[in-house]
């Protein structure tokens, strides 16, 4: 059991590491190497650097300072979190119990363009198995993705129909050794799909070879989880495309707090970095409290 | 105010909406969508859509926790 896990390894999530281990917390990094810093050469306007640093040096630094003050990092991507007692939080390779966690993934990125997509949403298209599934009790459903994160939401979705295929969307599979094993048992279908059609609700999914199925439900896991796959399954509220916090960095989920450009603002390193290190502090209050 | 709120055990907005209205004293009658198939078929003609939570609020329908809009009905 850890007392925090962070997910993201960027600014935001490197700072609040910084305060919760050096409060002797046993802290958890789990992140991708895929901080949109990495993709800055020059940064010139964070504090304490005459010469412009890039974006690279920042967070390699970065993790060895977490290092420094004990703060364990692995490299995953976290597939779901769920909440009981404490919060499980679920990875392509395992599963990790902490008190508090903190979301600084990042900023979401706009994932999936398909037409009719949105136009279907409620109507046949869902973000959330766990919300809308009951609703596709015993009928044909897919789930759009290619990787582990698709693989658990079709295995979710296994509670209420067996006829679940994962669409690709043109995409190879990209799955980790235990979720290629679990998608034995799902159709896979990778052709391209160009449009979703209907009438009032989803009826029919088209392909790029002129082919269509018909399908009454698709549930969207494209790509990797975001703050926003999580926020709609935890209930988190958000605002567009920001996590909502209040000015602890406290979601309205208690334990639950998110730093950085996941909850939206002015997107820079020092931001993230203050509020990361903001929800590191009150991290500690709240682990404490428990 | 006859207030109806349609919800599912897994969902998550559904226990917040919940909240919402219990601290705001309004009184509701809840509908568990999955284990009442002629409220699911209700539900669903009533706000055209399969997302919980739906509320029905004296014949105003909200789809999703949407505050501002319960705000404005309660
Ligand atoms: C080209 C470019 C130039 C920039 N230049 C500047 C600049 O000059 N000055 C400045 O202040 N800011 C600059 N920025 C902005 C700055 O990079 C961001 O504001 C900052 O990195 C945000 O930090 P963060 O920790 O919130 O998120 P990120 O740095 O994006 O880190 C998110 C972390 O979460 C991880 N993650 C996401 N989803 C998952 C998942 N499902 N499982 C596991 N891990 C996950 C990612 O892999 C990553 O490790 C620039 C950005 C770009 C793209």
């Amino acid at each position: 059991m850890f007392d925090a896990i962070i997910i993201g390894r960027g600014p935001a999530g490197l700072s609040a590491s910084l305060y919760t281990a050096r409060a002797k917390l046993k802290t958890l990094i789990i992140g991708k190497n895929e901080s949109v810093l990495r993709k800055a050469g020059k940064i010139e306007n964070y504090f304490g650097f005459s010469n412009p640093v890039s974006g690279e040096f920042l967070l390699n630094e970065g993790e060895k300072q977490a290092k420094r003050f004990g703060v364990q990092i692995i490299d995953d991507e976290v597939i779901a979190i769920e909440k009981d007692d404490f919060f499980n939080v679920i990875t392509s390779n395992g599963r990790y119990t902490g008190k508090a966690v903190l979301l600084a993934t990042g900023q979401p990125q706009k994932k999936i363009k398909i037409e009719n997509l949105t136009e279907f949403e409620g109507k046949g298209v869902s973000y959330c198995s766990t919300c809308d599934g009951f609703f596709y009790n015993n009928l044909k459903v897919g789930v759009l993705g290619f990787k582990d994160f698709a693989v658990h939401e079709a295995i979710e979705l296994e509670t209420y129909t067996d006829n679940i295929t994962i669409y690709t969307n043109g995409r190879e599979l990209e799955l980790s050794e235990k979720y290629i094993e679990e998608a034995k048992r799902f159709k896979i279908n990778k052709k391209t799909i160009t449009k979703l059609g209907g009438s009032e609700f989803l009826q029919r999914i088209f392909f790029d070879d002129g082919t269509s199925e018909e399908i009454d439900g698709i549930f969207v896991a494209y790509e990797s989880a975001s703050s926003l796959d999580f926020a709609r399954k935890l209930g988190i509220l958000v605002d567009g495309n920001s996590v909502v916090v209040d000015r602890n960095q406290q979601t309205n989920l208690d334990g639950l707090f998110a730093a950085g450009d996941c909850t939206g603002g002015f997107k820079q390193v020092s931001t993230a970095v203050g509020q990361g290190t903001l929800a590191g502090r009150k991290m500690i209050e709240y682990i404490r409290s428990l | 105010m006859a207030v109806k709120i349609y919800t599912t055990p897994s969902c998550p907005y559904c226990v917040m909406a919940k909240k919402y209205l219990d601290s705001k004293n309004v009184k509701y009658e809840e509908i568990d969508v999955s284990v009442d198939r002629d409220a699911a078929m209700e539900m669903v003609r009533k706000s055209r859509q399969r997302g919980v939570p739906v509320l029905d609020i004296d014949g105003n329908i909200v789809i999703g926790f949407d505050k501002d809009r319960i705000d404005s009905l309660i």
